[in-house]
């Protein structure tokens, strides 16, 4: 079995951490994971060490992409094979873990825990983005991705080392857009996810507005002109 | 001033090198995505004033200029500014990042050099 690290990325997550971190330690032990505190205002970090978890403390709020990448570059520093994303608000179950991760054994280079691959849509305004975002990555790469939007996300090891060292390698769907256009194999997988217990979630409607736009027209317009180069070092490469 | 082509065909020009700079920074991989969103928002508004100056016509009669051109100059100072503003926030925030960053390192290294002279 591939070498898997979770990636945990918590921001202002006291109410959810230890719950969602217990609940992973005590029935899957065999995962590795790593908890990033994104400079969390909370008690995150200190809930965190009181437990004994796996913790790396960012000292000051780098936002999802930056705490993501901190985790990948773990990843790729410590000789995992792969890596995942699982959201420290419960919402991601790691009872879809093993499934994604035969997924990614059978050759992917991405696979997404999807929650619409077998399950319908739902036509509503919070699935609105969802489907631009569907249609902008179909119209520009042709292949269909059923939920671009989910956070739950692996990558092999290929993936893991260019995410943790590049620009412009967030995780979110203009990256995968980007990656299927050159030639990266990207898996759906179906999963069921939870909703939030506690806290407040970063996303309301102008936030959303606002990532929708931006998300456009990069997958649009902007992704189009990138050059993938995974040989020259950029300044950001430190591995 | 608006009617005559020469502006229209500079404001056409400026805003397609805008947008070429640009991408060619985003190609080499020298400028993060959501940083060159403004700019070419910004080279997208400067095309659609120039090949329309109906707009800039319609809205300096709108607004009481006395030539349309006036109205361009008043849209390009506005994004302009707004762009200065949002830059010094960021830029605000950047400093106080690097601050509690070299306070952070130079706290680890004290502690480190302690823990080597207990030893």
């Amino acid at each position: 079995m591939s070498k898997l690290l979770i990636v945990i990325p918590a921001y202002n997550e006291e109410a959810n951490i230890a719950r969602v971190v217990n609940h992973l330690i005590t029935n899957y032990p065999q995962y590795d994971y790593v908890v990033i505190n994104d400079g969390s205002r909370d008690k995150t970090a200190a809930v965190c060490r009181a437990a004994g978890f796996h913790l790396i403390d960012l000292p000051v709020n780098l936002g999802l992409a930056g705490a993501f990448q901190t985790g990948l570059r773990y990843a790729a520093e410590n000789g995992y094979d792969c890596a995942m994303q699982l959201d420290a608000d419960g919402q991601h179950r790691p009872e879809y873990i093993a499934p994604m991760l035969a997924e990614l054994e059978d050759g992917a280079d991405i696979v997404i825990g999807s929650r619409f691959l077998t399950v319908k849509k739902p036509k509503t305004l919070r699935m609105l983005g969802s489907y631009i975002i569907s249609w902008s990555i179909r119209l520009t790469t042709g292949r269909a991705i059923c939920d671009p939007t989910s956070g739950m996300r692996m990558f092999n090891r290929a993936m893991v080392e260019e995410f943790a060292q590049n620009l412009n390698y967030g995780p979110e769907p203009d990256t995968i857009s980007y990656l299927i256009k050159n030639g990266a194999v990207v898996k759906e997988c179906q999963v069921k996810m939870g909703e939030r217990v506690a806290g407040q979630s970063y996303l309301n409607l102008w936030n959303s507005v606002q990532y929708m736009i931006k998300m456009s027209i990069s997958i649009l317009l902007i992704q189009w002109f990138r050059k993938r180069d995974t040989e020259t070092p950029y300044p950001e490469r430190s591995l | 001033m608006l009617d005559q082509p020469i502006i229209r065909v500079c404001l056409v020009v400026g805003s397609l090198i805008t947008a070429i700079f640009v991408l060619r920074r985003v190609r080499l991989a020298k400028v993060q995505i959501e940083d060159t969103l403004f700019w070419l928002l910004f080279s997208a508004v400067l095309l659609v004033l120039a090949i329309f100056p109906g707009i800039a016509y319609w809205a300096a009669n709108l607004l009481g200029f006395q030539s349309p051109i006036n109205f361009v100059y008043i849209v390009i100072i506005f994004l302009l500014l707004a762009q200065q503003f949002f830059t010094s926030i960021r830029l605000s925030q950047l400093d106080s990042k690097v601050r509690i960053l070299t306070e952070r390192v130079a706290l680890n290294e004290e502690k480190v050099e302690r823990e080597k002279l207990d030893l």
